[in-house]
C-alpha cells in the first residue's frame, strides 16, 4: 500500500503553494517532509488528507484516488492541538474513535493499551483543558491513532514536548510503523527526521529541492565534515589542502572538507604518526543540510 | 451509528448537560413563573392598604353609589366641612379629598392631595370621576334609571361582510385580537430562540476551529456532515429547552387558579383556524433554520471564539428589526411597514403570522412569503455548505466583509 504524489499543483489567486510536487511513500515506512514556515507541508498535508483540492496532479493511495478512499484509513495529528477543552480524556479518545468506525469495546481496549504506555493513566477522567500541554500533545496524538489507519500524518508532533515525553513519543512512531503504519510527519526539529526518517522530502516555496532517501540526500554532499581534537592551532588547520573552513567547538575542531578524499593527507598532518584523542569524518547533519539548501551554505 | 448521528449525539450530549444552558432553562422558566404568579408574589412582600379618598359631594345629585369601594380605594363620604376634611387630608387621614361639584350643568371635580399619588391611583380616580360625569348628564336630562342604564351600557351589534369574493372571509375583531396575541407570543419565541441559539451555533463552530478540533474532525467527516449536525443538534437542543418551558408553562395554566388561566388561553386558540397554526409553525421552523445556517456560517468565518460576537451582529440586528416590526404591529397590524417586513424572508417568520392573525389577508400572501422564505432557506443552505467547506479551514484577521474577502482569495 503505497502513497503516491504525481506532479500534485496548488495555487491560489496570487501565489502558488506547492508546485510539481512528487514522491512516494511505501508501506510501514516513515516518510519526513521539511521545509521552512510556509514551505507548503500543511497545505499538502490538507490536499492528501482531502481537506483541500489541488489545482493540478494526483494523489492516489495504492493506486486509487485520494478522494475515493474510506478516510477512516486515514489518521491526522494538526500542527496546532486541536482537541474539545471541555471533554474528558477518555470521553474524547471514545468519539474520535466510533467517529472512525470503531466499535466501543475494541475502543477501550486500545484506549487502555495508549492511556498506559503514554503515562496518562491519572489523567484519564480529567477534562483536557485542565492537563498540562504535553499531556494535551499526547492525548490528541492518541487521538490520531486511535482508530488504527493505514497512513497517518503528523504535522509537527514534538513542538512543545520536553525530552521524556519525546522519546514516549519516538517509540510510539517507532511501534506503529512496526504494525505497518505509513508515516509522513513534518518537524523542524532536524534530529527527529533524521533519526525516525526512511525517506524524505525537502520543500522550498512550494518546489521540492529533494526527495529520496535520507542516505541519498547525504551523499549527495559526501562525507565532508572531519571532527577532530588535536594540538595543531587553528590558522595552521585553515592552510591544510581541501580544507573549506574551520570552525571551534569548545576543544574540539570542526573542519569542512572540499570533499572526503582530502580527509587522509589531513590525517597525516594532524597525527604526524602520533596518537590522536578524535579524527571523526562524517556526513553533514540533516540540520545542515536543510541550512544549505533552504537557508544558504554551510558554515 | 452514523458520522452524522456521532456527531450530533456528541453536541448534544455537550449543550445539554452544560450549566450555561440548564441555567439559561431555570431562569426562562423562573421567569415565566414570576409573571404567572406575580400577584401572589407582590401580596407576600408588598403589603399594599387601600386608598383612603374622601367624597364631598356639592352637587344636588346622588353620586355616592358610583364611588364604590374595591380592594385598591376605599371611599367615605364624612359629612364634615370642607376645611375639616382638608384638615385631616393634611393630617394624613386620607390619600386624597375630591370635591365634586357643578359647574355651567357640568359636573366638575377637585383632587386635593396632601402627598402626590401614584400614576395608577390618579388615572382610576379620573375614571370613577368620568362615569360620574356621565352619570350627571344622563340625569339632568330626566331620564329613568332604565333609560340611563340603557344609555351607558347598549353596544351595537356588528357583523362583517365582505363582497370581495377574492378576500377570504373577514376575521370578527375577537379572531383578530386572538391573532394579534398569538403572533405576538409566535414572534418573542422566535425573537428569543434566534438570540440564544444563534449565538451557541456561532460560538460552537468558532470555538472549534479555533481550538483546531474541527481539524481533527474533518478528516473523519465531510464539512457538509459536520455543518448539518450542527444545524440538527441545536436545533435538537432548542426543541429540549422548549418542551421544558412549554411543559412547565402547560402544567402552570392548566393546574394553577383552578384552570382559570388555560381556560383564557383556550378561548384565545379557539379563535385560531388550522391554517393559521399551520402558516405559524412553518414560519417558526423555517426561520429558526434560516438563522442557524446563517449562525454556523459565520462561526466558521472566524479564527478564534472571541471573535463569534463580532461575526454576529449583523444577524442579531435582522432579528431586533424584525422583532421591533412585529411589535408596532400590536397597536396596528395593517401598516405598510407591517407589509413590507412580512416578505422579507429574515423577518417573515416573526411579521407574517401577525398579518395572517390578525389582518384580513388574502390567501395568496403567505404563500408567496412563506415560499420566498423556504428558497431563501434552501439558496441560504447550498451557499453556506460551498462557503462553510472553504472558511473552515481559513484563518484570517478583520471584519466580516474582510474574513469572507479572505476566504475567496485563498480557496478560488
Amino acid at each position: 500500500m503505497t502513497l503516491t504524489l504525481e506532479h500534485v499543483v496548488k495555487k491560489y489567486k496570487d501565489f502558488t503553494a506547492v508546485n510539481g510536487l512528487n514522491f512516494t511513500i511505501g508501506r510501514g515506512e516513515i516518510f519526513g517532509l521539511i521545509g521552512q514556515n510556509g514551505a507548503g507541508k500543511t497545505t499538502t498535508f490538507r490536499m492528501i488528507l482531502d481537506l483541500q483540492d489541488q489545482t493540478s496532479g494526483t494523489i492516489t493511495w495504492d493506486g486509487t484516488p485520494i478522494k475515493k478512499i474510506n478516510r477512516d484509513y486515514l489518521g491526522y495529528l494538526p500542527e496546532e492541538r486541536g482537541i474539545f477543552p471541555q471533554m474528558k480524556v477518555e470521553e474524547q479518545l471514545l468519539f474520535f474513535g466510533e467517529l472512525r468506525g470503531m466499535k466501543r469495546d475494541e475502543l477501550k481496549k486500545e484506549i487502555d493499551f495508549w492511556i498506559a504506555r503514554f503515562d496518562l493513566e491519572e489523567k484519564r477522567h480529567e477534562k483536557a483543558e485542565t492537563l498540562s500541554k504535553g499531556n494535551q500533545q499526547k492525548v490528541q496524538l492518541i487521538a490520531s491513532f486511535i482508530h488504527k489507519p493505514q497512513f497517518l500524518i503528523l504535522d509537527e508532533p514534538f513542538s512543545g514536548l520536553d525530552p521524556v515525553n519525546r522519546d514516549l513519543l519516538k517509540n510510539a512512531i517507532l511501534l506503529l510503523k512496526d504494525k505497518g503504519v505509513t508515516i509522513l510527519f513534518s518537524s523542524h526539529q532536524m534530529d527527529n527526521v533524521e533519526e525516525l526518517c526512511d525517506h524524505l522530502c525537502l520543500l522550498k516555496r512550494g518546489v521540492s529541492l529533494f526527495s529520496g532517501s535520507l542516505l541519498d540526500l547525504k551523499k549527495q554532499y559526501g562525507k565532508t565534515k572531519l571532527t577532530l581534537r588535536t594540538n595543531v592551532p587553528l590558522n595552521e588547520l585553515e592552510k591544510l589542502a581541501g580544507v573549506k573552513g574551520v570552525k571551534v567547538d569548545r576543544d574540539e575542531y570542526v573542519l569542512t572538507l572540499v570533499d572526503e578524499t582530502f580527509a587522509e593527507s589531513i590525517f597525516e598532518v594532524v597525527s604526524n604518526g602520533q596518537y590522536i584523542e578524535k579524527f571523526s569524518l562524517d556526513y553533514l547533519s540533516l540540520d545542515e543540510i536543510f541550512k544549505d539548501k533552504v537557508g544558504g551554505n554551510v558554515e | 451509528m452514523s458520522k452524522l448521528g456521532i456527531l450530533i449525539k456528541q453536541l448534544y450530549k455537550q449543550k445539554v448537560r452544560a450549566k450555561s444552558f440548564m441555567l439559561m432553562t431555570l431562569l426562562y422558566v423562573a421567569i415565566i413563573g414570576v409573571i404567572m404568579f406575580w400577584s401572589d408574589i407582590k401580596g407576600i412582600f408588598v403589603n399594599e392598604e387601600a386608598l383612603e379618598v374622601a367624597l364631598i359631594n356639592e352637587t344636588p345629585v346622588e353620586l355616592e353609589s358610583i364611588f364604590l369601594t374595591n380592594e385598591d380605594i376605599a371611599f367615605s363620604f364624612p359629612a364634615d366641612s370642607k376645611e375639616s376634611v382638608y384638615n385631616q387630608l393634611k393630617e394624613e387621614k386620607y390619600d386624597a379629598v375630591v370635591v365634586v361639584t357643578e359647574e355651567n350643568e357640568t359636573l366638575t371635580a377637585d383632587i386635593a392631595t396632601y402627598s402626590p399619588l401614584k400614576l395608577n391611583d390618579q388615572s382610576t380616580i379620573s375614571s370613577f370621576v368620568q362615569y360620574a360625569g356621565k352619570i350627571y348628564g344622563i340625569q339632568q336630562l330626566n331620564l329613568t334609571a332604565s333609560e340611563a342604564d340603557k344609555i351607558l351600557n347598549s353596544e351595537a351589534i356588528i357583523t362583517t361582510t365582505n363582497l370581495n369574493e377574492a378576500v377570504a372571509d373577514g376575521k370578527s375583531e375577537d379572531q383578530k385580537q386572538s391573532g394579534i396575541w398569538a403572533s405576538y407570543f409566535v414572534g418573542i419565541v422566535i425573537y428569543f430562540f434566534i438570540m440564544a441559539f444563534l449565538s451557541m451555533i456561532t460560538t460552537d463552530v468558532a470555538s472549534e476551529k479555533g481550538s483546531r478540533a474541527l481539524e481533527m474532525l474533518l478528516v473523519s467527516v465531510k464539512p457538509s456532515t459536520h455543518f448539518q449536525s450542527k444545524i440538527i443538534g441545536i436545533t435538537l437542543l432548542a426543541l429540549t429547552q422548549f418542551t421544558i418551558i412549554f411543559g412547565f408553562l402547560f402544567v402552570l395554566l392548566r393546574f394553577s387558579d383552578g384552570g382559570e388561566k388555560w381556560d383564557m388561553i383556550q378561548t384565545i386558540l379557539n379563535e385560531l383556524s388550522y391554517s393559521y397554526v399551520f402558516y405559524v409553525l412553518a414560519f417558526l421552523f423555517l426561520t429558526i433554520i434560516l438563522f442557524l445556517i446563517i449562525g454556523a456560517l459565520f462561526g466558521s468565518l472566524v479564527s478564534k471564539v472571541e471573535e463569534a460576537s463580532q461575526v454576529m451582529t449583523p444577524a442579531i440586528m435582522t432579528a431586533l428589526v424584525g422583532f421591533y416590526v412585529m411589535i408596532s404591529g400590536v397597536a396596528n397590524p395593517d401598516t405598510l411597514l407591517i407589509k413590507v417586513f412580512s416578505y422579507i424572508p429574515l423577518t417573515s417568520g416573526m411579521v407574517m403570522p401577525m398579518r395572517i392573525g390578525a389582518t384580513d389577508i388574502s390567501t395568496i400572501e403567505p404563500i408567496i412569503s412563506l415560499v420566498l422564505l423556504i428558497i431563501t432557506v434552501i439558496v441560504f443552505y447550498i451557499i453556506s455548505l460551498s462557503f462553510y467547506k472553504r472558511s473552515v479551514l481559513t484563518y484570517s484577521s478583520g471584519g466580516v466583509i474582510q474574513k469572507i474577502k479572505t476566504v475567496l482569495k485563498v480557496t478560488t
